[in-house]
């Protein structure tokens, strides 16, 4: 995959343990992602991988009983206490495993994040919205479309929408939980491709139950199990050969 | 994978290795009596050696196709994967040391009409090492226990250096009389077969190597 093992350090947990009411979600969890790299999250239900992947942008703030300890750095800084919750969701964008388009056209959805931004030129917004559909590798299949409403497209479509929002904006990195596990393969592939493409300017971590596809497009992985990073490698290596028991067993179906 | 699949996939990679095991036994079996058959002019049995080169062949194509049909359904990751990439690459070995033995058998026709120039010695010698190479990679295959291939570099240089002293001895005849050259040639031949078959062990220690411990290593 060519990961680039030098890259700055974006993101970084140390001693991270989140617990919702009752339940130890993640427990000491120390993790770092670097630039231009896509990480891979995985494991069985249940094993924080979604938690994890939400903590990076505090999706997790918003949950009643949720209690965080540890840290989160971005760029070295405090996520939590050092950012303010605007400033996130504009550096760090989210999808999700459904696409979930705002029911207005295509064009709207591309331009609604920066015109709450403040940019209200139409020429601007137009440029936007060319750049970001381009990369999102969607344009071709949209550009006479565009005052369509977005929820007419198919669902490989609607998620590279989503993909298009989210890069309007300009954010560092991309999050994305189970990007695929709604598309047939054909639009997987689309995505798939994308994201391989996304990774020379953005950087990405993903959440996957399909390790394939986790071998196919990340540079670095983890497995999580039990709330804990059972290991956490360079791709190639945690396939291939791993070093913990427990990923060689999840790998070969042994359990979960 | 579910449960019923992971347990399925199991159990045919089981009998994959199984079917390994016997590919490699027919294969130095092969071997192992083409020197008998060169030794003692044993004709019928260079002739069944000859025959049984193509249920060499007919195994190599079949576990070959059930590799990949395996590696086609469930995409097997970590162990599994290298027990599958080991095994795609033990069998294109072993098929290539049931050649040599076939063509030993070839030669062992032809050396059948006249009496050897003097008694072999070398040549079973050499055999019996080689096959001991090639027994103890598939014995490392079957338990996935890298202990009994541990010293096969060195087990190598032994038969290259009795290659080289079975070339020398058949020189020393050619330049003596000259019509040993032919059958003399030929000597060289199965040595250089079994000098062959030698390297291929060692690859197959590397492909076996990988397979348990996950690391690349260079044996020759």
């Amino acid at each position: 995959m060519g990961a680039n093992p030098n890259g700055e350090i974006v993101l970084e947990t140390k001693d991270l343990n989140v617990f919702y009411a009752k339940s130890h979600a993640l427990i000491d969890i120390n993790v770092e992602t670097k630039k231009n790299n896509v990480t891979a999250l995985i494991g069985p239900s249940g094993c924080g991988k979604s938690t994890l992947i939400r903590s990076f942008n505090r999706m997790n703030d918003v949950i009643d009983g949720c209690k965080i300890t540890g840290t989160v750095l971005y760029k070295g800084r405090d996520l939590y206490h050092e950012y303010n919750i605007e400033e996130i969701r504009t550096k760090i964008g989210m999808i999700f495993q459904k696409p979930n388009p705002f029911p207005m056209t295509i064009y709207d959805n591309i331009s609604y994040g920066p015109s709450v931004h403040g940019i209200n030129d139409t020429k601007k917004l137009d440029e936007i919205v060319e750049r970001s559909l381009k990369l999102a590798v969607l344009w071709d299949e949209v550009k006479d479309r565009l005052k369509d409403n977005s929820l007419e497209l198919s669902g490989g479509q609607q998620q590279r929408l989503c993909i298009a929002r989210a890069l309007a904006i300009e954010p560092e990195i991309l999050l994305m939980d189970e990007p695929t596990a709604s598309l047939d393969p054909i639009a997987s592939a689309k995505v798939e491709a994308l994201i391989l493409q996304l990774r020379k300017r953005y950087t990405v971590v993903i959440v996957t139950h399909n390790m394939q596809q986790a071998a196919r497009i990340s540079d670095y992985t983890g497995f999580l199990y039990m709330g804990r990073l059972i290991e956490f490698a360079e791709t190639t290596e945690l396939f291939e050969s791993p070093k913990e028991d427990l990923t060689e067993k999840y790998l070969t179906g042994r359990f979960g | 994978m579910g449960e019923f699949m992971t347990v399925r996939f199991h159990k045919e990679l089981e009998q994959l290795q199984l079917d390994v095991l016997k590919m490699g036994n027919l294969a130095r079996t092969m071997l192992f009596e083409s020197i008998d058959a060169l030794v003692n002019q044993d004709t019928d049995l260079a002739e069944k050696i000859i025959a049984n080169k193509d249920k060499l062949r007919q195994m190599d194509a079949t576990i070959e196709e059930r590799t990949l049909h395996l590696m086609n359904l469930f995409q097997p990751m970590a162990t599994d994967m290298r027990i599958v990439a080991c095994i795609l690459k033990l069998i294109t070995y072993l098929a290539r040391v049931g050649q040599y033995g076939k063509d030993n058998a070839s030669i062992a026709m032809e050396l059948s009409k006249e009496p050897h120039v003097k008694k072999l010695v070398s040549l079973p010698y050499m055999r019996d090492l080689v096959c001991g190479m090639i027994d103890d990679a598939l014995k490392a295959f079957e338990t996935q226990n890298i202990s009994p291939i541990t010293k096969i570099s060195e087990r190598d240089d032994t038969i290259d250096e009795l290659y080289y002293s079975i070339f020398r001895e058949c020189l020393t005849y050619m330049m003596e009389d000259q019509k040993t050259i032919t059958r003399c040639v030929n000597y060289i031949m199965v040595a250089r077969h079994l000098e062959r078959c030698g390297d291929h062990a060692c690859k197959m220690a590397e492909k076996i190597h990988y397979m348990v411990t996950g690391e690349h290593v260079e044996i020759k």
